[in-house]
């Protein structure tokens, strides 16, 4: 009885295992990036319901974060603010400018600016920004730049092996009280060493364990 | 493996004269079915799945389908996060801060009186009511209904339209139809009494716009017996307060003193404890109880008599006889053995003695009760009369005559303020429609709202402005904490306002004139205090001058039947969850497990198991629900049916049935319809109308010759699936109270042997189990894992959290299940998920049964024992986590990570005290819009196949946490208070960190009555309890 495969058919077999051992990695790889918020959250940048621009008022004109976002250091939440808040300024300036048009409107009818939300935690991740701008995390070591953003973005994955990078290692990166809202903050060459009589000093120990966030 | 030993049956403790504990007449018996459905992990067909009702399962076909839309779904489930806005002011309200909860001090009024109250709001959204710590009735604490009252805010049944003979009309039609009645409109309105004193005001002003105005205090199935007893005996309507905590020694004449249906059963509890120390010098008040059925405060009782509620006067009597404060016939009790020891302690306690009769006894058995503590001196110390303004005794006789003139076409117009009277008066659903106009004034479109001509939208007490007095009189206001979530809906006052005035009359503005007139000084400030505070720092009632009217007594006494009854009586009273119906369709109070019978969704027949062995009726327990007879019960010339509850400890020849159930509510909510993949509807209580239409029936009926009667019950039916938690969870399968006992888990005594041996909760312990811990010496031996650097090194270890709680004081009243329910988003399963065992409660509350011998089950005791999740150092659910989803916490909590649990369930099964409760389905998926607003915003909402327990309240840890680091500080004894801690009426639950000697839960650990659950396992449980100890009269024992 003549073979029914030809001989090259032992290849096959190789061939197969080569192919899912090469194909199994790549699916490893490909998960490990195409689905880690690094790649699926990092860079998101909706649409606002106003053309605002971090860049001209928190970068050119040196806005401090705190005029608006003013509950940062007492509130779980940091407010976005009020159409008031918008009013204060844009009341004397640019006040016939198109753009500026919804927060008018907003200003005369009293119905709120709907803005989209661009930083999400997961419901089940419990988050308090009063605590952190409180024991020298700055706003830029999570929402990075934004005195250059045009429209705001994600500028880290907001992960939970990300913030635990942090809660570890917290000498790698809090800075003093005083420049929590300084963009571009240039650490020190001893800033290590800084962090670490502070943490001694303050007691600063940023709790790992899974209630501290999770309930 | 760590393999425990199996515990040894030990021959002492086999000894049949020992307490036995025991959950149903099942497990007392042994039964197979006991042994089987607790035998397995999880009651039998907890596991099965989606079973629509009625169908054999999930077909082949329909699994094929599911998986398939599964797959095909799979795919588009990751893309991206959904998009949220934010959502900001214009103009932004001073003082507010997004996402932080604000308190506002209001009150719920209820039965006529307003309950002081602190309510959460978040962002504008009221999520949570406590007790107002402040004011002298409410010392903080609350009972369910009050817990409860949130989610009828938002329920999504509620009536939201004006409806005008049928159709859809609108406030301003109504407004137009008031404004044009002519004044001559013969008006008859039924309302609750209240006591507002806007609605006095208002109510004057419209019976002088109108000619002819009758107002009636309507009571319901309540009744008044109690304000007709003391107007009876003295002459003269007042309202009776006890004073429980000035008493020592206490006799209840078929009054539930501390159940939600009771008359101040927050003052009553908080009262009772405080004479419950038996550390203490002046020793321990004592309880009698006298009653027919089993109620929690017989359970509390240091004695307790069953006795047909028919022949509670009788005994009432000759307890009155024997202390001299009634001079009649004393009856068939003259001689029982009960009357002299009783009337003996009562005569010793003179002015501490406190005689309570219960709402349902007729009126003369209130006035022996009145006549007694008059005769005792009590009046003054634990009896009180305040000169109540609305205490009012409008007697059955007053509904009559307003029955008969509607019949005669003597009323033009009828108004139904906030009451149902087609629900729980028959005569008046026949006269109803002899009327012409008929406005029905609803929190839903009820009963009465059916034949009315006018319907109007009653706004919840969280949305609007009224005021009031609490129990004892000080004058407080109700303040809104949301705009009405339906624009129609009006308060009571701004109805009556209309009527009065043919305009619309804002609640604010009538409230503000009010006070206007009442307090002194610059109104602005004060009226600021006022709404700051809650209520006014004004005098309460006045005791009222009273002298006891012998004739009167005699008149009202000579009104009993004193002689024997034969025959089966039917007791028909208030239900513990839902009252007298309007908390009906509160799906939370609905699946609260009724303290004494942990029946859910139902009302039932209740009676003793010798009346049901002559009736020829009876329960079989099958899984983990009960495949009841359905009787039909027949008093009054009504009869209605229900399912056969069999309860040791009653009376022989007594049926119980509480009202509130069979209610037809019409919701405009559509029938929800899902994709035909989609099973989780199946699961939604919601799902089909309104959640109380058909649940139960109404007993209300019954009740034409009172609420105590002659009845005839027989056999209607069979196999009536009634679902009831008694004998879920059991922690003790294989041998009839013996593990219970054993173990120890519910450890009494006496007072005497107390105080002989008081270290009597050490006596029931088992040995430790040795073996040879070599092999794990991280868990059980000095470096155990919470000294481990990584918990030592966190700033939560300074604080290692803890409960005690005292079954001393613990009277089981339910109110922790509530308060529990409301703080941590526990979700409603439905009756039929209960009978699979797949109820969600955090909190357990256990009864026990107790009986000296295994013969005589009629006459147990009763004792409840909270079971929160015991927060084990050595948790044994933490080993067997395959994915470390439950592990702990430096601060000595077990913590439960839902987004890391991915539902192998061996943690529930690993659980010795089986507190672990399982996500089976997604339970909030399909629930109404207006529910997600109830949810407390700092709990996760948990999904399906998600383990979950209780957390000791972590979100207020957590945020206790956060406030103290901000501010640079260690936390304080008593920030952190848990739910179920906080709403206790007897304050039976004390929480705080153990490790700080100096806190209140350590010094309540150093009571030598504390002891732990399953000790000999070594797991080392963070709550304690400690022990009971009673107060039995030695000349009874």
């Amino acid at each position: 009885m003549p073979q029914i495969f030809p001989r090259k058919a032992n290849v096959l077999p190789h061939l197969t295992l080569a192919g899912s051992l090469a194909g199994g990695v790549f699916a490893i790889l490909f998960i490990w990036y195409y689905f880690s918020p690094e790649y699926t959250d990092v860079g998101y940048a909706p649409e606002q319901p106003v053309e605002y621009s971090h860049r001209l008022h928190a970068g050119q004109l040196g806005l401090d974060c705190q005029y608006c976002h003013t509950n940062v250091k007492d509130a779980a939440h940091s407010n976005v603010p009020a159409t008031q808040t918008c009013m204060n300024c844009h009341s004397q300036v640019r006040t016939e400018s198109l753009k500026l048009l919804p927060v008018r409107e907003s200003w005369a009818t009293g119905e709120s600016i709907e803005w989209i939300k661009v930083h999400k935690l997961p419901d089940y991740a419990q988050f308090s920004h009063a605590v952190h701008t409180n024991n020298g995390v700055g706003c830029e070591s999570c929402h990075g730049r934004i005195d250059q953003m045009e429209v705001v973005f994600q500028a880290e994955p907001l992960s939970m092996g990300w913030c635990l990078e942090c809660h570890r290692n917290p000498e790698q990166f809090l800075r003093p009280n005083s420049e929590i809202t300084t963009m571009g903050y240039e650490y020190p060459d001893d800033f290590v060493q800084q962090n670490l009589q502070r943490i001694a000093a303050e007691d600063i120990q940023p709790p790992t364990n899974c209630s501290a966030c999770h309930y | 493996m760590i393999e425990l030993p199996v515990l040894e049956d030990s021959p002492e403790s086999a000894d049949p004269t020992q307490n036995r504990f025991w959950r149903s007449i099942s497990h007392l018996k042994g039964s197979e079915e006991f042994s089987r459905m607790n035998g397995g992990e999880f009651l039998p067909g907890a596991s099965d799945g989606p079973l629509a009702e009625g169908s054999g399962g999930a077909t082949r076909r329909q699994f094929i389908q599911l998986m398939g839309a599964s797959m095909a779904m799979a795919g588009l489930t990751a893309c991206r996060k959904p998009v949220e806005a934010i959502v900001p002011f214009s103009h932004m309200p001073e003082d507010r801060v997004p996402g932080v909860p604000v308190q506002y001090a209001t009150s719920m009024p209820f039965r006529g009186t307003l309950h002081p109250l602190l309510v959460e709001s978040y962002d504008g959204r009221p999520t949570k009511v406590e007790g107002n710590p402040d004011h002298p009735d409410s010392h903080g604490a609350t009972h369910l209904f009050e817990q409860a009252s949130i989610l009828a805010l938002y329920d999504p049944d509620r009536l939201g339209t004006v409806r005008n003979a049928g159709a859809v009309s609108d406030w301003a039609a109504f407004r137009s139809f008031v404004s044009g009645l002519p004044t001559s409109t013969r008006i008859a309105v039924l309302a609750e009494p209240s006591s507002s004193m806007t609605m006095a005001i208002v109510r004057r002003q419209m019976q002088q716009r109108f000619a002819a105005v009758r107002w009636v205090d309507y009571h319901g199935t309540v009744g008044n017996n109690a304000a007709q007893g003391v107007s009876a005996a003295y002459g003269r309507s007042a309202r009776v307060r006890h004073h429980v905590e000035n008493a020592r020694v206490i006799l209840s004449l078929d009054a539930d003193l501390f159940g939600s249906a009771g008359s101040d059963p927050v003052a009553a509890a908080r009262g009772f404890a405080a004479g419950r120390d038996p550390e203490s010098m002046n020793g321990m008040n004592r309880l009698y109880v006298v009653e027919s059925g089993t109620s929690i405060t017989g359970g509390m009782a240091d004695h307790r008599l069953r006795l047909k509620s028919s022949e509670v006067a009788s005994f009432a009597a000759a307890v009155a006889a024997e202390l001299g404060a009634w001079s009649g016939n004393a009856g068939t009790h003259a001689s029982h053995a009960w009357v002299s020891e009783v009337a003996a302690d009562l005569r010793n306690a003179g002015s501490s003695a406190l005689v309570v009769a219960g709402d349902h006894q007729p009126a003369g058995v209130h006035a022996l009760a009145a006549a007694i503590n008059d005769r005792l001196g009590a009046v003054g110390t634990t009896v009180n009369y305040l000169d109540a303004s609305d205490a009012s005794d409008d007697s059955a006789a007053t509904m009559d005559a307003l029955v008969a003139d509607m019949s005669a076409g003597n009323v033009d117009l009828v108004l139904t303020l906030g009451v149902n009277p087609v629900y729980d008066h028959p005569a008046f659903a026949d006269a109803y429609a002899s009327v012409a106009h008929r406005v029905h004034f609803g929190f839903y479109f009820d009963e009465t709202a059916n034949g009315a001509t006018w319907v109007v939208p009653q706004a919840h007490y969280l949305e609007s402005w009224g005021d009031g007095r609490s129990r004892s009189g000080v004058p407080g206001v109700i303040q809104p904490l949301i705009a009405p979530l339906y624009a129609d809906a009006h308060s009571d006052i701004e109805v009556i306002g209309l009527f009065a005035t043919g305009t619309d009359m804002p609640g604010y503005e009538m409230v503000r004139a009010t006070w206007r007139d009442m307090i002194r000084g610059s109104f602005d400030s004060s009226w600021r205090k006022v709404i700051h505070d809650g209520f006014a720092d004004l005098p309460g009632y006045a005791s009222a001058r009273v002298s006891l009217s012998a004739s009167g007594v005699n008149a009202a006494a000579a009104a009993l039947d004193l002689g024997a009854h034969s025959g089966v009586e039917v007791v028909i009273t208030p239900d513990s969850k839902v009252f007298d119906g309007r908390f009906a369709n509160n799906v939370w109070l609905q699946e609260l497990p009724e303290p004494t019978t942990k029946v859910v969704w139902d009302n039932v027949a209740m009676m003793n198991p010798a009346t049901a062995e002559r009736l020829g009726v009876g329960a079989k327990l099958d899984g983990g629900k009960y495949l009841a007879d359905v009787v039909s019960v027949e008093a009054g010339g009504a009869s209605i049916e229900l399912p056969v509850w069999i309860q040791p400890g009653m009376a022989d020849d007594s049926v119980h049935v509480s009202l509130g159930y069979g209610r037809d509510i019409t919701s405009e909510r559509p029938e929800r319809s899902t994709n035909f993949f989609d099973l989780d509807d199946y699961t939604d209580v919601y799902g089909k109308g309104a959640v109380s239409t058909g649940v139960g029936a109404n007993a209300a009926p019954l009740m034409t010759a009172g609420a105590i009667a002659t009845a005839t019950v027989s056999k209607a039916g069979e196999g009536y699936m009634v679902a009831s938690t008694q004998d879920h969870g059991a922690i003790d399968a294989p041998h009839v109270g013996e593990e219970v006992k054993k173990r120890g888990l519910f450890r009494m005594a006496t007072l005497q042997e107390y105080r002989s041996n008081p270290d009597f909760v050490k006596g029931g312990e088992p040995a430790a189990i040795k073996e040879d811990w070599s092999d794990y010496p991280t868990l059980w031996e000095a470096n155990h894992p919470k000294e481990s650097e990584v918990m030592t090194s966190s700033h939560y270890h300074e604080n290692q959290w803890g409960m005690v709680i005292d079954l001393n004081t613990c009277t089981g009243c339910n109110a922790c299940v509530v308060a529990c329910q409301a703080e941590n988003n526990i979700q409603v399963v439905g009756k039929s998920e209960v009978a699979r065992g797949r109820e969600m409660h955090w909190l357990r509350l256990d009864r026990y049964f107790v009986s000296g011998d295994g013969s005589s089950y009629e006459d147990p005791q009763m004792v409840i024992q909270p079971m929160p999740c015991q927060h084990c150092e050595n948790a044994p659910c933490e080993q067997v986590c395959p994915v470390a989803a439950t592990v702990h916490s430096p601060d000595g909590t077990n913590q439960m990570i839902y987004n890391r649990c991915i539902g192998t369930r061996y943690c529930a099964n690993n659980c010795p005290f089986k507190v672990r409760r399982f996500n089976f389905f997604n339970w909030t998926k399909t629930l109404p819009q207006t529910l997600h607003m109830a949810s407390n915003p700092n709990v996760t909402v948990r999904s399906r196949g998600v383990m979950e327990k209780c957390s000791f309240c972590i979100q207020r840890i957590r945020g206790a946490n956060k406030v103290a680091n901000v501010e640079n500080r260690s936390l304080q004894d008593g920030e952190v208070v848990t739910a179920c801690q906080q709403v206790c009426p007897a304050n039976a639950i004390t929480f705080g960190d153990v490790s700080n000697p100096d806190s209140a839960v350590s010094r309540k650990r150093q009571s030598d009555r504390r002891y732990e659950l399953l000790a000999e396992l070594n797991i080392k449980p963070r709550v304690s309890y400690l022990g009971r100890v009673r107060n039995p009269n030695p000349n009874l024992a």
